[in-house]
This record gives C-alpha cells, sequence and structure tokens, in this order.
C-alpha cells in the first residue's frame, strides 16, 4: 500500500495512460485508410514478389519454374549489374551532396534577401512541380547535338568546338542527368530548409554577432547545427529518391550509352519489361530495397546524433 | 469510447471500400458491350488494337484505315492504346501485358516468344487465304503480314553528293568507303545515326551480319545456340570491325543521342548526307522536306555482291488469346482485318510507308523512283535475300534478352574504342548464359 503522494502519482500516470491510449486509438483512425491500401497495393504485392525472384518466370507465360538461388547468384556475378550498382552508387552521392548544398544556399538567399522574396521563392520551387518525365524531355531538347538549345548558344558565341553530344558521350551523359535531377529536385528540400531557418530564433544569431561572429563563422556554429533536423529528413528523402531514379533516365538516355547511365531501377525495368526476365528483374527488386533500407537506417542513424533541439 | 472507436472503424471501412470499388470500376472498360449503340443499331462490339506507332507515317496510316472502318461499321468500336513511345516495342507490349491491357489486336513481332506464352491464337484460316505463303511458327500461321520486309540501304542526299564530286554509286563496299571519304573531305558529316533508339542500331549490324555471316549461312544463329558457331568466328569478328571503324570515322557526332524520328530532319537539313534505313523513311523524309532531292541505294559487300533484309518473318497483325475467346470480338476483328487488306485500304497504307504488299491480291500505288529502286532490288534474283539477327524464329530463334543487350554493348565497344575480339567473346559469354537460363 503506498503513502498518498504516491498514489496520487499513479493516478495521475493512470490518466495520463489512458488520455495518450485514447489519442493512439484517434490517430489509428486517420491512418487506417492509407494503411488498407498500402497494405494492399504496396506490402502484399511486395511480398508476394519475393516468390517470384527465386523463378525464371518470363512474365508473360504461365509456366513459373522454381529455380531457387540462380537469380541471386547471377546478380552476385553480373558484370551489368556490378556497373548498374556503380551507377546507382555515383548518382546517389552526387545527387544528395550536389542537392542538399543548392537546396541550403537556395533557403538561405530566399530567407536572407530583403526583395522579391516570393519571386524567388517561386522561381526556385518551379522545377519541383516538373514530373520526371517532362523534365526529361525538356533536357533532351536543350541538350540535343544537332538542334539543342544548348550547342546552338555554344556555337554563338564562337565556343563551338565545346559543343558536344552531352547526352551521347559517356564521360558527360552521368553528369548531365546529375545535374538536370538537381535543378528539378532542390527546390523541394529548399522549402524542408527555409522551414528550418525560419524555427531558428534570432536572439541567437543577434547574440552572436554582438559577440563579433562573422555571417561565416554564424552558418557554421549556429545556424548549420540547428538545421540539423532539417538536414535529416532531406538527406534522407534525397537519398532514397536517387537511388530510385528512373524516369530521368528512361527519357535522356534509355541508360545509354551502351550501359553509362544503366541504374538499378532502370535494370530492373529493362530486364523484367524488356527482356521478359520477370524473375531476374523481382529478385534485383528485393535487393534494391534491401540496399534502400540499409542506407536509410544508417543515415538515419547517424544523422540523428547529431541533431540539437532548442 | 467503444461506441465511437466502432463508428470510427465504420467509417473507414466504408471509406476504403468506395476507394476500392471505385479503383475497380475504373478498369476493363474496353468489353463487348451489349445494348443501344449510338446509331441505334443491335450490339455494338469493342476491341482494343495495339502497333508500333513510332514512325508516324506508319501511325497515321493505321490510324486512318481505323477511322475509315469504324464510320464503315458504326456497331465495331476500335480503340486505339498505341501511345508507345519506348524506344522497345517489346518493352511497351509487355508492359501493356503486365497491367492487363494486351491489345485485342496486336502488331507482333516477337511471334513464337508470345505464341509459347499462349498469349497469341493462330490466324483464322480463312484470313490465311488472303497472304501469299506467309512463314509459319511450329507448322502454324500466326500473323497476317502489315507489309513484307522491305531492303534497307543508303537513303542519301543527291546535293551532298554532287558537292563532293562523287558520281557514281559504290559497286564494292570499299567504293562505299571512298564515298565517305569524299563527303568527309567536303566538310558534311557523311552519315547520320539515330542510336539513341535501339532498334535503329540494328540497321547497320545487321547489315555486316549479313553480309559476313547470314548471307553464306542462314543457319548460323541456331549453331551459336548449339555452340557450334561463336561470336569470336573470324567472319563475325570481321563484321563487327567493319561497324566499329564506319561508326568512329564516318557517322556524325551526335548519333548516340539522336532518335530514329529525327534522322531525316537531320539529313535534309544537310548536317549529315546519308542515312542507312528502310523504306518507309522516303515519307519521312518528304514530309520533312518536300523539295529534298535523295536516292536510295544497297551497300554492296566488298566482293561486290549485294545482300539485303527481305526473307519474309513472322510478323503482323495477330489475334490475343483472350480476345478470341470472344466470338463477337473475334468476328468483328477479323472483319477489321480484311477492311485493312481490301486493295483500295491497303494500297493507301502501303503507298504511306512505301511498303511490298502481302497480300496474294494485286495492291498497286505510285512508286517514287527511290521506292523503285528498293523493288528492283526485291525482285533482282541476284541480289541475297536475308533478315536481322532477331527475326530468325524456330530453331534460328535468338534469346528474346539478347538483341537489345547485344545492339548496346556494340555501342560501348565503340564509344570505347574497345577491342572487337575481347567484347566477341563477352558477347559470346553472354549469349551462353542467355541460352542456359532460359533453359532453366
Amino acid at each position: 500500500m503506498g503513502t498518498p503522494a504516491s498514489t496520487a502519482g499513479l493516478r495521475i500516470k493512470e490518466k495520463s495512460r489512458r488520455k495518450k491510449s485514447s489519442a493512439n486509438s484517434f490517430a489509428l483512425i486517420f491512418i487506417l485508410p492509407s494503411l488498407v491500401l498500402y497494405t494492399l497495393f504496396v506490402i502484399v504485392p511486395t511480398l508476394g514478389s519475393v516468390y517470384l525472384s527465386f523463378t525464371s518466370w518470363d512474365g508473360i507465360s504461365e509456366d513459373i519454374r522454381f529455380i531457387g538461388l540462380a537469380n541471386f547468384a547471377e546478380i552476385w556475378q553480373s558484370p551489368r549489374v556490378h556497373n548498374a550498382l556503380k551507377n546507382t552508387l555515383i548518382l546517389t552521392v552526387s545527387l544528395v551532396l550536389l542537392e542538399n548544398v543548392a537546396a541550403i544556399a537556395m533557403a538561405l538567399m530566399v530567407d536572407r534577401v530583403r526583395w522579391f522574396k516570393n519571386l524567388f521563392r517561386s522561381l526556385f520551387y518551379f522545377p519541383t512541380l516538373l514530373s520526371g518525365v517532362v523534365m526529361g524531355f525538356v533536357w533532351t531538347m536543350i541538350l540535343n547535338y544537332n538542334f539543342g538549345v544548348f550547342n546552338q548558344i555554344l556555337n554563338a558565341v564562337g565556343l563551338g568546338s565545346w559543343a558536344l553530344d552531352w547526352l551521347g558521350n559517356p564521360d558527360y551523359a552521368m553528369v548531365s542527368i546529375i545535374l538536370s535531377t538537381v535543378w528539378k529536385g532542390a527546390g523541394y528540400y529548399m522549402i524542408i530548409y527555409l522551414a528550418g531557418l525560419q524555427g531558428i530564433p534570432t536572439e541567437l544569431s543577434e547574440a552572436a554577432s554582438i559577440d563579433g561572429a562573422n555571417s561565416r563563422q554564424q552558418f557554421r556554429f549556429i545556424t548549420f547545427p540547428l538545421l540539423a533536423g532539417s538536414l535529416t529528413v532531406c538527406m534522407v528523402l534525397s537519398t532514397i529518391s536517387a537511388l530510385k531514379i528512373f524516369d530521368q533516365i528512361a527519357v535522356m538516355t534509355d541508360g545509354g550509352p551502351g550501359f553509362a547511365t544503366e541504374t538499378l531501377t532502370y535494370i530492373i525495368y529493362k530486364v523484367g519489361f524488356g527482356e521478359l526476365r520477370q524473375g531476374f528483374g523481382t529478385a534485383l527488386a528485393l535487393v534494391l530495397f534491401v540496399l534502400i533500407l540499409i542506407v536509410t537506417v544508417i543515415q538515419v542513424q547517424v544523422l540523428r546524433k547529431r541533431e540539437v533541439q532548442h | 469510447m467503444i461506441g465511437r472507436t466502432a463508428k470510427g472503424w465504420f467509417a473507414v471501412t466504408l471509406a476504403a471500400s468506395l476507394v476500392l470499388s471505385a479503383c475497380g470500376s475504373g478498369s476493363g472498360d474496353v468489353q463487348t458491350t451489349s445494348g443501344a449503340a449510338a446509331d441505334g443499331g443491335g450490339d455494338k462490339v469493342s476491341f482494343t488494337i495495339g502497333y508500333a506507332s513510332g514512325d508516324p507515317a506508319a501511325r497515321k496510316a493505321i490510324s486512318d484505315t481505323v477511322e475509315r472502318f469504324m464510320d464503315a461499321n458504326p456497331n465495331i468500336e476500335i480503340k486505339d492504346i498505341s501511345d508507345n513511345s519506348a524506344s522497345s516495342y517489346l518493352d511497351w507490349l509487355k508492359t501493356k501485358d503486365a497491367v492487363g491491357e494486351f491489345p485485342d489486336l496486336v502488331e507482333m513481332r516477337d511471334t513464337e516468344v508470345f505464341a509459347d506464352a499462349g498469349k497469341i491464337v493462330e490466324l483464322p484460316s480463312d484470313l490465311v487465304e488472303l497472304f501469299d505463303s506467309p512463314p509459319e511458327v511450329d507448322g502454324k500461321v500466326w500473323n497476317a503480314p502489315l507489309a513484307l520486309n522491305v531492303p534497307q540501304g543508303i537513303i542519301y542526299s543527291k546535293k551532298a553528293y554532287a558537292d563532293a564530286g562523287i558520281t557514281d554509286l559504290p559497286q564494292t563496299y570499299d567504293e562505299f568507303l571512298e564515298i565517305q571519304e569524299k563527303l568527309k573531305a567536303s566538310g558534311i558529316s557523311p552519315l547520320v545515326v539515330g542510336g539513341k533508339d535501339i532498334f535503329h542500331m540494328g540497321f547497320w549490324v545487321n547489315k555486316f551480319l549479313i553480309d559476313d555471316v547470314y548471307a553464306k549461312d542462314p543457319d548460323w544463329n541456331s549453331k551459336k545456340t548449339a555452340q557450334e558457331a561463336a561470336f569470336v568466328d573470324e567472319n563475325v569478328v570481321q563484321a563487327m570491325t567493319d561497324f566499329k571503324f564506319l561508326f568512329q570515322n564516318y557517322v556524325d557526332k551526335g548519333w548516340l543521342s539522336t532518335p530514329d524520328n529525327q534522322t531525316a530532319s537531320v539529313l535534309v537539313s544537310g548536317k549529315a548526307a546519308q542515312l542507312f534505313s528502310g523504306t518507309w523513311m522516303f515519307s519521312q523524309i518528304e514530309e520533312a522536306d518536300p523539295s529534298f532531292e535523295y536516292g536510295f541505294y544497297a551497300v554492296p559487300d566488298r566482293e561486290g555482291h549485294v545482300n539485303v533484309i527481305g526473307l519474309p518473318s513472322p510478323a503482323g497483325w495477330t489475334l490475343s488469346a483472350e480476345a478470341a475467346k470472344d466470338p463477337d470480338k473475334t468476328e468483328a476483328i477479323e472483319s477489321f482485318i480484311r477492311y485493312f487488306f481490301e486493295p483500295e485500304q491497303y494500297s493507301l497504307y502501303l503507298a504511306s510507308l512505301n511498303g511490298i504488299p502481302s497480300t496474294k491480291e494485286k495492291v498497286e500505288y505510285e512508286a517514287s523512283p527511290a521506292m523503285q529502286s528498293a523493288l528492283d532490288l526485291m525482285n533482282d534474283p541476284e541480289v541475297t535475300k536475308s533478315l536481322a539477327i532477331n527475326n530468325w524464329w524456330g530453331e534460328n530463334l535468338i534469346p528474346p534478352q539478347f538483341r537489345n543487350w547485344f545492339y548496346k554493348k556494340l555501342q560501348e565497344m565503340v564509344v570505347s574504342d574497345g577491342d572487337v575480339s575481347d567484347y566477341m567473346k563477352q558477347i559470346d559469354t553472354e549469349y551462353d548464359n542467355q541460352v542456359k537460363t532460359n533453359a532453366m
């Protein structure tokens, strides 16, 4: 039997527990529709595909033959898959770094600029409204070797020797995809960073300023650490998005020239649909799923540690 | 609280079921529908049609025929779902199949693969009679050939040839290379290639393969599958060495990012002097610039022989197995096929893409001088007729996944200046692996 104080404490705890449980039930009602649809259209097919990854199914016939781990063994040994993995990693690292650096720079500019704040915000955000396919077509036209605006400008200003086959040259095709994707994606992350910046108390910067800190020091020791929450979200989202990139590659290079821009998601589509190897494509999709899972978990763990509460 | 929660669950379940039923009602709208048709006639039959629509002229010709057919048959509705912008027609067809929208009437190119999968049915025997010895797969005729395979060759700008001082057409492959040198020296890019579209790569690859391999041995594919022949063999290495040399020296710099449908523009704009393609390009070129003067010839081999694509292959309009289960739909599709091949309709289709008729009944249209050159090639018994690597069938069928990989590998070989023999070794390994995989 407890003391009156401890009994009161237990009552408060019980009340708080009930309140929390009621709030959870209420939240569940709102989550449930999405959860049902997600389970039906994502989780169930994903689990179903696990079986397919152990088959040699061509995707059209009714003959689905179990071949054990042969697909996974082929993934392990295939130079084409290794090349796609290498391309995916190059693309992911480049995109995550460039998109986030560009997004932070744009957010800082929009946050600090005195004039045309809304205009800049709209200009930077506009590309994110385009679909990957539309963006791909636009850049394909701009970078076209024969009729593209970019090469025509270079020719017009006397730099004709710099005019290249930007999407047909293996050295530049990946760079072209990376830069055009940064152009499209950075605006989205800018909004998240902007929200983060606007949540940082101005007193901190003012105090630092009085103490003699210049703008670079203020960014390094105040702004950037306090953006850690936004950074975690943006890094995770941009990593997942980069690992899954598909539209731009399908439209701009078709994975080429040769296999120079073929990524894991693209090879999954090509082998699954174009090459009639659904079983192998599904096995690759599972490998990509595991890869994304591992990368995301590690990333969240690392980034969460450096988040600062204020 | 419990009551409230239960109400919440009910509302959620109701909402989910509404959403799901809404999703369900959206699909399967292409059905045989009974009831009053717009014209007030009896049952209205509807079927879907799918074909390779990358060539704008062919697309227009088919969609015009569809429109005329529906005007003449108000009880039949044809839904054209050929929105394929994919670089590979097979990708598109397979995707359509995966989402349950495999066309009821489909232009089939990979007949054996889809026949083995049970996705298509034989052509009804009364339709088979329309055609002159259509090819058989497993002893059955599956397709109503849209046209016979046409020869591919050089479509050249007469002005560019005149400017470069070229007066005679080549009689051997070495003379052809001399022409390329003259064109290059005159300051024009000799050849435009639409290498962004992987099927376009096949035009040149198969020209060399036919000259060095298939013209002498039409059963080479089956020998390769049985490992009695190889890509590292001297004749194949020679073919691919010629291919690499040509691409590294005489092809327009932007070839890897140029799509097939841009090649006509590059040619008529004077950026390049020649295009290696088929007779279907004539109408595209004339549409791009009606005043553009061009000629056509087949590129001879080193000994001066002319070998071209020209054998029949199992491809064309094919009924899907699903559509064949519905007698009304089958009847509607059959009547469309008959209509399509009626001489007055078929001649319009053939004229729009300079095709060669596949029907027994004579079909005539006015042929341009360039088209006449192509017809002369087809009628010349001295010219060897062959097929592209992926158009053979039966024992000579290659693994369906091989063609695109092979062409991409050759692109890589050219841009990385790879050793031809090394690449042929890699290609042999991949081919054998694919044969092994498909046998599993």
